[in-house]
């Protein structure tokens, strides 16, 4: 339970708002790369404000605010030209660093077109998103996390929520919830809709725990049949600050990515990648993306699958939950901790210095601390039962990964029956 | 803009703006978060200090102090 004052802090992105502030040193995923290969310019909503992105015949990418600085019309619908972006109304230009190169219908003077630069953030592409920081100069690196660097197969999910990023947060701190969301309900919806819900998500909870680290916050499990030394405690899996979840197990690599796409919406991202043990590379031209189900055709949650039920979770609580009505309970200590740290960096950003989780300097690849042996539910099991119950059921390239995991444990047994 | 308040709890919203802890126990200054749970039939507040760095648990007690009796 908190305050008024408190839940409206802690879910504010606005600039000029301490925790906007705070979210404006982190980049984001804004698009996928093939969509701007498609069609160069997209109007992009981030953190409550618009822009226009943009991608060069040479393949230079640039982000500016959607408004033109002359006469507020969206740069969105902008010409794109090899140096920058033209406004469709009367033709100003604007470069990738935000200063106005052209304004056609004026006279040559530079005083005039410094008066309106466009205040450009940073674009990068990465792992078939295209990323941008919209923050304060200069900008942090765009981490490399392991996902988006490592060899394997890959596909990205996504929906937009309508809801505030922080109570999917809180869901990253929240070990109870899967036994119950994901086992007890799961098996309820199987039973009602014919199908059998997956054993290993219905564990019992022994003992639950969280380590404040370099990135974030680890949260460990001990499950029935389990001990510390297992993957689940030993190893656990990280919130990533602010607004992602790494997880993974049996040959999967996942980050759950929520971008605060205004205080109310929230675009969900399920980036995966498939690298079993024994996996060989499989060629990928393109990372496809697909929308995944929220709602039926009646208006109800579709929650006959694992992120329908989170997100039916995430929903049902309010566009923005009101924290001062909740009753936590002491498993709920994860969430305390986790509004902790967003507190903490409202402070250490308002002091001018960098909040957690963001580098400068430069890098190959992060890689976080994520269990393999998930649930220890063995391996393939967890990958398949991942395939059938979850996202990855929608996915256009769903037989590809089956196939991916199915080969790669058949490599595993049989070079092991080689060897004995 | 938040989700209406729900009217089934306001007096624990209440006793919450009464009760939550407003000052670090270790150097006084303001506490920037605190969230409130339950254990039990004990009404806890998990604070943090952002001067000082304390955290921890404050727990309202009333005025009778209560002991416990392990099994013997």
């Amino acid at each position: 339970m908190l305050t008024a004052e408190q839940n409206e802090q802690l879910t504010q992105v606005e600039a000029g708002t301490p925790m906007g502030e705070v979210l404006r040193r982190y980049w984001y995923p804004v698009a996928f790369t093939r969509e701007l290969e498609e069609f160069p310019v997209k109007r992009v909503e981030l953190l409550g404000d618009f822009f226009a992105l943009w991608k060069s015949p040479s393949g230079r990418y640039g982000i500016v605010p959607e408004a033109c600085p002359h006469r507020k019309a969206s740069l969105a619908y902008g010409v794109v030209e090899p140096d920058g972006i033209r406004c469709p109304y009367h033709g100003w230009v604007f470069d990738t660093d935000g200063a106005c190169t052209s304004q056609p219908a004026e006279r040559d003077n530079t005083q005039f077109q410094e008066r309106v630069r466009a205040q450009a953030g940073k674009v990068e592409e990465m792992g078939g998103l295209v990323w941008a920081y919209v923050g304060p100069s200069p900008a942090p690196e765009l981490p490399r996390f392991d996902t988006y660097v490592m060899d394997g197969y890959r596909d990205i999910g996504w929906a937009d929520l309508p809801c505030n990023y922080v109570q999917i947060m809180e869901n990253a701190v929240d070990p109870h919830h899967v036994e119950f969301l994901h086992g007890r309900y799961f098996e309820f919806v199987g039973k009602h809709e014919g199908f059998t819900a997956p054993a290993s998500f219905g564990k019992e909870h022994m003992k639950i725990g969280f380590t404040a680290f370099e990135w974030g916050i680890i949260k460990r499990r001990v499950l029935k049949g389990a001990t510390e030394e297992n993957d689940d405690w030993k190893v656990g899996h990280p919130l990533v600050f602010p607004y992602n979840m790494r997880v993974g197990g049996g040959g999967i690599h996942q980050m759950q990515i929520r971008v605060p796409v205004n205080r109310t919406t929230t675009r969900f991202i399920l980036y995966t990648v498939h690298s079993p043990d024994g996996y060989e590379h499989v060629e990928q031209p393109q990372i496809p993306d697909y929308e995944l189900p929220v709602f039926d055709k009646a208006g109800r949650h579709v929650t006959n699958y694992v992120e329908g039920q989170d997100m039916m979770a995430w929903v049902t609580q309010g566009a923005i939950t009101d924290r001062t009505t909740e009753h936590l309970g002491r498993s709920d200590i994860g969430v305390a901790m986790l509004r902790k740290m967003f507190r903490e960096q409202m402070d250490v950003v308002a002091r001018g210095e960098d909040p957690l989780g963001t580098i400068r300097e430069k890098h190959e690849r992060i890689d976080l601390p994520c269990e393999k042996d998930k649930f220890h539910a063995g391996g393939a099991q967890f990958a398949l039962d991942f395939c059938d119950m979850g996202s990855t059921r929608f996915s256009p390239v769903l037989d590809t990964i089956k196939k991916i995991h199915i080969s790669a444990a058949d490599k595993i047994a049989s070079e092991k029956a080689a060897a004995e | 803009m938040s989700t209406p308040v729900d009217r089934r709890f306001v007096a624990d919203a209440a006793a919450h703006r009464r009760d939550v802890p407003r000052f670090c126990p270790g150097c006084a200054g303001g506490l920037g978060m605190a969230t409130e749970f339950w254990e039990a039939e004990e009404r806890r507040f998990y604070c943090s200090c952002t001067g000082c760095g304390w955290t921890g648990e404050i727990t309202p007690t009333g005025a009778v102090a209560t002991g416990h009796e392990p099994e013997h």
